[in-house]
């Protein structure tokens, strides 16, 4: 009889123990830096500040700090474009790729799919259809990046700083609009609705996110009063030709025109602008041109993202790699939201380009991009929402 | 030639272009100029206008396509930004540098060109990718920012640009009308075989044509840097598009030649374009609809110049 207790106590102690080893690997699984792993980067855009930025983070960053090798794609204009690009990363070996290239993503991840191959997407995000239609691949990761509510909201949030100072003259550059780029769309939208709200009016009888349906129609932003506020200008499209400049131009010289408000890249009305006493905001990324603009008092309002924003979606496309996917209970993939940070001066951009840029000590370090590799859907959830820069700061 | 026909073949086309303009822009109730920005915006588009169509039919009525110019004026500009931003240089010698640089680049493209022997379109694309990625790399893709610069963000001006039209217009009326190396360019123009077998030196002509070509693009990297502030990168031919602006004026410049020293025909085009330009602008047209019309505007042009005796015979049976 003792013997059996012995037995079954051992056996019990042994399983218990057991059972905590394996716990304590799952909890903690071991990253095998053995093997170089090649990933495959498509981009769309090779020399925006928001690609060059990203392309560091990885290159210079992320590369010295794991046994990974980033292989890039020439910059891509079309579907075809990423097709062969993909092609060329699965006969160069790559075991992922990680997409910021968005002209067919459906066809992405089935070209990766069936070669095996792990696909994620950075700062993007797929639409409701298509991650019905992807979130139980087993090798598509998941997407980190600003949802289609984000951008709105970064749009109106812009718009009301400038109307909560008491500005009521605005004029929009509309970026891409006028090729129906949603992300575009819906900052715009963000910012009307905004003019709606405190200017007590309607844009084409709509207000809020009715708007978003408005601009879909013209593809474009009327100009007009919305309310006591009124939009006076409007310029989109990226045509760079004289007539293209000169609308920009004429734009920036309207009469009255209080603040500029520009859904992208709004470098190209710091000339214009100068000396017109005319405040301008952008949404695109913290590079060293909106240092010197910010400075000079020419920008008065970034909301960028920061180059260290793609960490989690390589450690989650890593984690995969390695035999760790990252799944909710469900089994689906990543569909995360991931916003900007936000800088209204001077200071507060230098404090947070002074991190974006360090290539020794960037937003996402090792040791905290470590702490994601194999961990559960909500713990890495959690530290992605978490994405403004003092909460980030916190969590070093 | 009678002076009345002459006025008329030098001043039809701009000024027609000026009557319809003015009545479509009457008819939607803007006025072309009504600030002073419209006048700058019209002058910055008619000297780049010019300088990029003088650069381009430079090469081109020789049968040298060269489409590296637009990557000569990225360059250049980004260089020559670079350096004055380092050496607070005023805005003067950025824009004597961007022209020497330009001129040197274009030297260059002209020397592989007589090198490899290639046809010159080949080169030109080699060239325009080499350029784009060097401006690349040398500002590690960053591309060039001062808008802090007060001087060189306040060099547009009605007065600049026209001072740069006139210097350049001046420049290559002179060199091209008025010195040996004119005359060989001419003599080879109208017939290379010849013109080598009497003595022209066709290598030494050719470069030289490459390095104006370039000087002029200088300029005109220069125009388009200081009106943003900014210079930004393009790769993988981004920078040919400069040059495709430049092929109505170039024609409407070759008509209006027939009656006056074309380079002054080359200024008329540019003006013509620069009008439609500004009522773009003004009247705030669609860039779908500013393609679809300045493409008609080549078709339609195209189409007279290769139909214009039986526009002419049709004119005299209408009498």
């Amino acid at each position: 009889m003792k013997k059996w207790r012995r037995l079954t106590a051992f056996l019990l102690t042994a399983a218990m123990v057991l059972m905590m080893a394996c716990t304590v690997m799952a909890e903690a699984p071991e990253m095998d830096e053995s093997e170089t792993v090649k990933i495959g980067v498509l981009v769309s855009d090779t020399t925006s500040a928001e690609a060059l930025a990203f392309r560091a983070y990885y290159e210079e960053y992320i590369q010295n700090q794991y046994n990974v090798n980033f292989m890039y794609s020439d910059e891509l204009k079309d579907s075809a474009g990423e097709a062969s690009a993909i092609d060329n990363f699965i006969a160069n070996n790559c075991k992922a790729v990680i997409s910021l290239s968005s002209f067919d993503r459906p066809a992405q991840i089935a070209q990766c799919s069936g070669a095996g191959v792990y696909y994620a997407v950075a700062t993007g995000t797929l639409t409701d259809e298509e991650y019905e239609a992807a979130k139980t691949n087993e090798y598509y990761v998941g997407a980190i990046g600003p949802d289609l509510m984000t951008e709105y909201q970064t749009g109106y949030d812009m718009a009301k700083y400038f109307l909560d100072e008491g500005k009521t003259k605005f004029a929009i550059f509309g970026g891409a609009i006028p090729y129906y780029t949603d992300m575009h769309i819906y900052r715009a939208a963000g910012m009307l609705a905004a003019m709606c709200d405190v200017g007590e009016g309607s844009y084409k009888d709509a207000t809020g996110m009715d708007i978003i349906g408005k601009i879909y129609e013209d593809g474009a932003v009327e100009t007009g009063a919305i309310g006591n506020v009124e939009v006076v200008g409007y310029v989109g499209g990226y045509d760079m030709d004289d007539a293209w400049f000169g609308k920009c131009g004429e734009m920036a010289q309207t009469e009255g025109l209080e603040v500029i408000l520009a859904v992208g890249n709004g470098s190209d009305f710091f000339g214009a602008a100068k000396g017109e006493g005319v405040q301008i905001a952008s949404v695109d990324a913290y590079a060293d041109s909106y240092k010197e603009a910010m400075e000079a008092g020419t920008l008065n309002y970034l909301a960028g993202k920061f180059s260290a924003s793609i960490g989690p979606i390589f450690m989650a496309t890593y984690s995969a790699v390695k035999g760790y996917p990252i799944r909710d209970a469900e089994g689906n993939a990543l569909a995360l939201s991931q916003g900007y940070w936000v800088a209204d001066s001077a200071e507060t951009f230098n404090t947070y380009y002074a991190v974006d840029s360090s290539k020794e000590e960037p937003a996402y370090t090792k040791e905290m991009l470590d702490g994601l590799f194999g961990s559960s859907y909500d713990d890495f959830a959690a530290f992605v929402s978490a994405y403004t820069f003092d909460e980030i700061q916190g969590l070093k | 030639m009678k002076m009345t026909k002459r006025l008329f073949g030098i001043f039809t086309i701009p000024a027609a272009v000026l009557i319809v303009v003015l009545a479509v822009s009457r008819i939607q109730g803007v006025a072309l100029f009504a600030t002073e920005g419209n006048w700058v915006s019209f002058f910055r588009s008619v000297a780049n206008v010019m300088l990029v169509t003088l650069a381009l039919s430079i090469n081109l009525n020789s049968g040298r396509f060269d489409f590296s110019i637009g990557s000569v004026a990225l360059l250049s500009s980004v260089i020559s930004a670079t350096i004055s931003i380092q050496y607070q240089l005023p805005v003067g010698i950025m824009l004597l540098l961007s022209v020497v640089l330009g001129a040197v680049f274009g030297f260059l493209s002209g020397l592989v060109y007589v090198i490899v022997k290639l046809p010159p379109i080949i080169v030109g694309l080699a060239m325009a990718l080499f350029y784009e990625g060097l401006a690349f790399a040398v500002t590690g893709g960053y591309g060039v920012s001062f808008v802090n610069n007060t001087e060189l963000v306040g060099f547009p001006s009605v007065r600049n640009y026209s001072l740069i039209i006139v210097a350049a217009l001046a420049a290559v009326i002179l060199i091209f009308d008025y010195t040996k190396f004119g005359y060989n360019y001419k003599a080879l123009l109208s017939g290379q075989k010849v013109s080598v077998h009497i003595g022209i030196r066709e290598i030494p002509n050719t470069l030289i044509c490459y390095g104006i070509a370039g000087a002029l693009m200088g300029a005109q990297g220069f125009i388009t840097a200081t009106n943003t502030g900014t210079i930004q990168m393009t790769l993988n031919f981004g920078s040919i598009g400069a040059m495709f602006a430049a092929f109505l004026p170039m024609f409407i410049g070759g008509y209006i030649g027939r009656y006056i020293n074309d380079k002054i025909g080359c200024l008329l085009g540019a003006v013509s374009m620069g009008l439609v330009s500004l009522a773009y602008v003004r009247m705030d047209v669609d860039s779908s609809v500013q393609q679809i019309i300045s493409a008609l505007l080549l078709v339609c042009f195209l189409i007279f110049l290769n139909n214009e005796q039986k526009f002419k015979n049709l004119v005299k049976q209408g009498r």
